[in-house]
């Protein structure tokens, strides 16, 4: 019976030891083993005293006086000091003579290490307290509250490290994120790229990461932190941190002593990075139960690193592809002024099937090409690569644009393409009367758009077939001129095809297109292409659409 | 606080700019400025002082019917050429360490001007800047987070009408662990509808958002969504009803006006789309849960139709045609009351 109750009473130094943790900081200390009870001195002995013994709980019984009348075994480990024939004061009973004192029916409080739950009931007009020892409840509700801290630490610490793909952000995250539960300072030394690497730190008191760099030379007089940045150790290895002082990264403010922990950060195949954890001498060494909490830090924080490394490289391989194929910006050229607009259906792309370029001649006046490759996206993007790259080229052996419509549509069929395209390429050069003379020649593309001075919109015929379709195709050349003032706008079916408007699904439409061209009399060119792209996206309202390309070539206002 | 202790500008320097926007002469205008500039002003203070100033006295010539929109539009385009080369000629490298921004107007939001006000003020106080420009779709805006990781996206926002989709940019830069500025007059009179939205920060103009964020630096990050009347789904069913709201709109206005019938297809359409703009305000308002969105919305929209002497009493009409269809929509209703009485406060009621 009395093993029994000693279970209960007093946990296993086992369950203890799980307690506390990162939510509770510093733990209680465990109770400590309670003097062999002098037995309390009992009232006249009773031919029943020996059954209050049997009940696992402190039993009390005191007179209205609050004299102690009678207790039991279990209320002399709780109260070791309590006496009967003595009135229950704080020394001896703590929180049971408190609570006796202010009329409490029940207390629930600490006392000599133990937790107490204590109620007050009546018997035959005696007080007695039946006293309950929760120190177990209690340490396993540490238990599980610190095990829920950890839990909410690696839920937070993972939505934070996954919300961004970008490398540098996500390294900034990784250390601030471990400080100051898991450490003190945190770094993250990043793996070579060359003979150098970089090392970022957060900890302690800086209000920002700092950041800083190393020579291959100086890392490998560093094992430790070598081996877990080459993989050659797997596991967290634990050190006084004055071992890693050759880095230069850690801190001096943690001051002398203090442990440091150092963990690789697995990534694809080799390890994203090293983490190394600092604890200032004021603080606890890392134990079991921190290690394990570190290590699953580091497998998240791993996953995101080598993530957002992944995606650096492939984004930047992208950017570099892309900008080849973005419209380039348009040239200062004299006696022409220029407007362009573009957007493309995929607009995280930046990039689609439509394109254009002009290009300054040497001597005065300058070329331009304007066309809109079958199909959107990065296929489409790369036609349009491949036909401005075959445009330049034939510009330097041919300037008859009709001929050089007639080689690129063999180029393209000799190629193999499946795609084609629609094209307008030209030529603008000043004319006497201050206007411009223009040369459009083309292929199944939309007719241009004359904006007179008078505000008419005339479309410019010049038919022809799409370029890199047939093998006998047809194409054909126009000549207009424009009086200052004037403009031709090229657009791709982008504009004209936008879905939307009021009711939700009818086509912007050439007819409205040329009704609004007409109200941009006197505009400057490049507000004019922009006017045009506005209406249309407006047209859109947030719908979806194709790539959407426009641009203006203005014989400049004469300046009164 | 920061205009006080300018000097005040010369009156004939702002006029012979806003001649140059009157006749859409970017040249002129980018001369005159690039001059200030030689002579000794300090860039922001052109920019603040001359530029933004000049944009708004463009819309108030639209509003007030003295400018056809394509004057406005081509006036705007001059300014924005003028942003363009003042800050070419002022642009040098941002130094080591100095804290990245990107700024973007929010999705559907065309002006934006003020927005590359904001960028061009920004760098001139140090900070690495990069501008995407007007209209910024979400998916854009949130690739170039992952692959630039700026410290803070700055969101511009002109009109209330836009705040449902500058929510989704807010949280987007949000979810991508990026804090966000929230400017401009579409995020409420006091800002408020920013803080709504999950914004980290607002300001309502470019030197506001300057000074706020040299004081404000590193960004915090600690904005929270609070739209807790979204439960009761009203803006849902507005924005899922709009065509049959728009088509009961047109009837009622038929019915009461009946030579719209007549109206050329060109007048129709621009009858749909004031109507729309109507329902949108509508369905912003009760988004952010502000009847000051709609109210706001009439108030600007009698003085347009005002200026373009047409009775105001229309939109009366309209407001008041939208309790029938909505009557078991509590909240929106008292949207609607609201807009009502503003305009029978100032006596642009219809007669019954």
């Amino acid at each position: 019976m009395t093993e029994h109750t000693e279970r209960t009473a007093q946990p296993a130094p086992g369950d203890l030891r799980e307690a506390g943790g990162p939510a509770r900081g510093a733990r209680r200390p465990a109770p400590a083993a309670p003097p062999a009870p002098a037995a309390p001195q009992q009232a006249p002995a009773h031919p029943e005293e020996g059954l209050l013994d049997l009940v696992d709980q402190a039993v009390v019984v005191c007179d209205a006086d609050g004299v102690v009348l009678r207790t039991n075994a279990p209320a002399g480990r709780l109260f070791p000091r309590l006496r009967v024939g003595e009135v229950l004061g704080a020394p001896a009973a703590g929180p049971l003579a408190a609570a006796a004192g202010d009329g409490s029916d029940a207390f629930d409080a600490d006392f000599l290490g133990r937790r107490l739950s204590g109620r007050r009931t009546a018997w035959d007009g005696r007080t007695v307290w039946l006293v309950r020892d929760d120190s177990a409840v209690r340490e396993r509700e540490d238990a599980l509250l610190a095990e829920r801290s950890r839990s909410a630490f690696l839920a937070q610490a993972g939505k934070q490290l996954g919300a961004s793909l970008h490398h540098g952000r996500t390294v900034r995250t990784l250390v601030r994120t471990a400080v100051p539960v898991l450490a003190d300072s945190a770094v993250v030394v990043l793996p070579l790229r060359g003979n150098r690497t970089t090392w970022h730190r957060f900890g302690p008191h800086t209000p920002e990461p700092v950041a800083g760099r190393i020579a291959a030379a100086v890392l490998e007089g560093v094992p430790r932190v070598a081996d877990a940045l080459s993989g050659l150790e797997p596991e967290p290895t634990a050190c006084p941190w004055q071992e890693l002082e050759d880095l230069g990264v850690v801190p001096q403010q943690l001051g002398e002593g203090g442990e440091a922990l150092v963990i690789p950060l697995p990534g694809n195949g080799v390890p994203a990075g090293a983490l190394v954890l600092a604890r200032g001498p004021d603080r606890e060494g890392f134990t079991a139960v921190d290690t394990e909490l570190v290590r699953q830090f580091a497998s998240r924080a791993g996953i995101a690193l080598a993530a957002s490394a992944f995606y650096t490289q492939q984004s930047h391989t992208a950017s570099v592809l892309q900008s080849g194929l973005e419209p380039a910006a348009l040239p200062a050229a004299d006696g022409v002024r220029l407007g362009a607009a573009y957007r493309p259906a995929r607009e995280a792309l930046r990039i689609g099937g439509d394109f254009y370029q002009v290009d300054p001649r040497p001597g005065g006046g300058l070329d331009f090409f304007f066309g809109d490759v079958c199909g959107k996206g990065v296929e489409a993007a790369v036609l349009t690569g491949r036909v401005r790259q075959s445009l330049r080229t034939l510009a330097l052996v041919e300037i008859r644009p009709v001929r050089v419509l007639h080689l690129l549509n063999q180029a393209l069929l000799d190629a193999g393409e499946a795609r084609f395209t629609t094209l307008v390429t030209g030529s603008a050069r000043s004319a006497a009367d201050g206007g411009l003379d223009v040369v459009l020649a083309g292929g199944g593309h939309l007719p241009p758009l004359v904006l007179r001075d008078d505000g008419r919109v005339e479309p410019v015929q010049i038919g022809g077939t799409l370029v890199g379709a047939l093998p006998d195709p047809i194409f054909d050349q126009a000549e207009i001129h424009l009086a200052p003032g004037e403009l031709v706008l090229l657009y791709s079916d982008g504009v004209t095809e936008a879905r939307g408007g009021p009711a939700g699904y009818e086509m912007y439409g050439e007819r409205r297109l040329v009704r609004d061209l007409g109200t941009c009399r006197g505009m400057p060119a490049g507000a004019v292409a922009q006017r045009v792209e506005l209406l249309a996206t407006e047209w859109l309202g947030g719908r979806p659409h194709d790539d959407i390309a426009v641009l203006v070539l203005q014989a400049p206002a004469r300046t009164d | 606080m920061t205009t006080a202790t300018r000097p005040a500008l010369d009156p004939d320097v702002r006029s012979a700019y806003d001649a140059h926007l009157a006749r859409a002469d970017e040249d002129a205008a980018a001369a005159l400025v690039l001059g200030l500039l030689d002579a000794g002003w300090a860039p922001e203070r052109i920019l603040l002082d001359l530029v933004a100033p000049a944009q708004v006295a463009v819309g108030e010539r639209w509003a007030s019917a003295e400018w056809s929109v394509a004057q406005e539009h081509a006036a705007t385009h001059v300014s924005e050429q003028t942003v363009a080369a003042l800050a070419a000629a002022t642009r040098r490298p941002a130094e080591e360490g100095a804290g990245s921004i990107v700024v973007a107007c929010v999705d559907g939001e065309w002006h934006a001007l003020p927005a590359r006000i904001l960028a061009e003020v920004l760098r001139l106080r140090g900070f690495r800047v990069t501008f995407l420009g007007a209209h910024v779709p979400a998916p854009h805006l949130v690739s170039y987070l992952h692959q630039h990781g700026p410290d803070l996206a700055a969101l511009s926002c002109m009109l209330p009408v836009r705040l449902p989709r500058a929510h989704r940019m807010v949280e987007a830069a949000r979810l991508a662990g990026v804090p966000v500025l929230a400017g401009g007059p579409g995020f409420g009179p006091d800002g408020s509808w920013a803080a709504a939205l999950g914004a980290d920060l607002y300001a309502s103009d470019a030197a506001g958002a300057a000074d706020l964020l040299q004081r404000a630096w590193p960004p915090p990050f600690d904005g929270a969504v609070s739209l807790p009347h979204l439960a009761d789904e009203e803006y849902a069913q507005l924005v899922r009803r709009r065509p049959e709201l728009l088509r009961h709109l047109v009837d009622t206005l038929h019915e009461r006006f009946p030579a719209m019938r007549d109206y050329s297809d060109h007048q129709h359409e621009a009858t749909l789309e004031d109507l729309g703009h109507l329902l949108d305000f509508l369905t912003a308002g009760v988004f952010v849960d502000d009847p000051r969105v709609l109210t706001g919305f009439l108030d600007f929209s009698a003085h347009i139709l005002a200026s373009r002497r047409v009775p105001p009493a229309g939109l009366h009409l309209a407001v008041d045609a939208l309790t029938g269809p909505l009557h078991d929509f509590p909240r929106t209703l008292a949207h609607l009351t609201a807009g009502k009485e503003g305009l029978e406060e100032a006596g642009h009621a219809h007669s019954r």
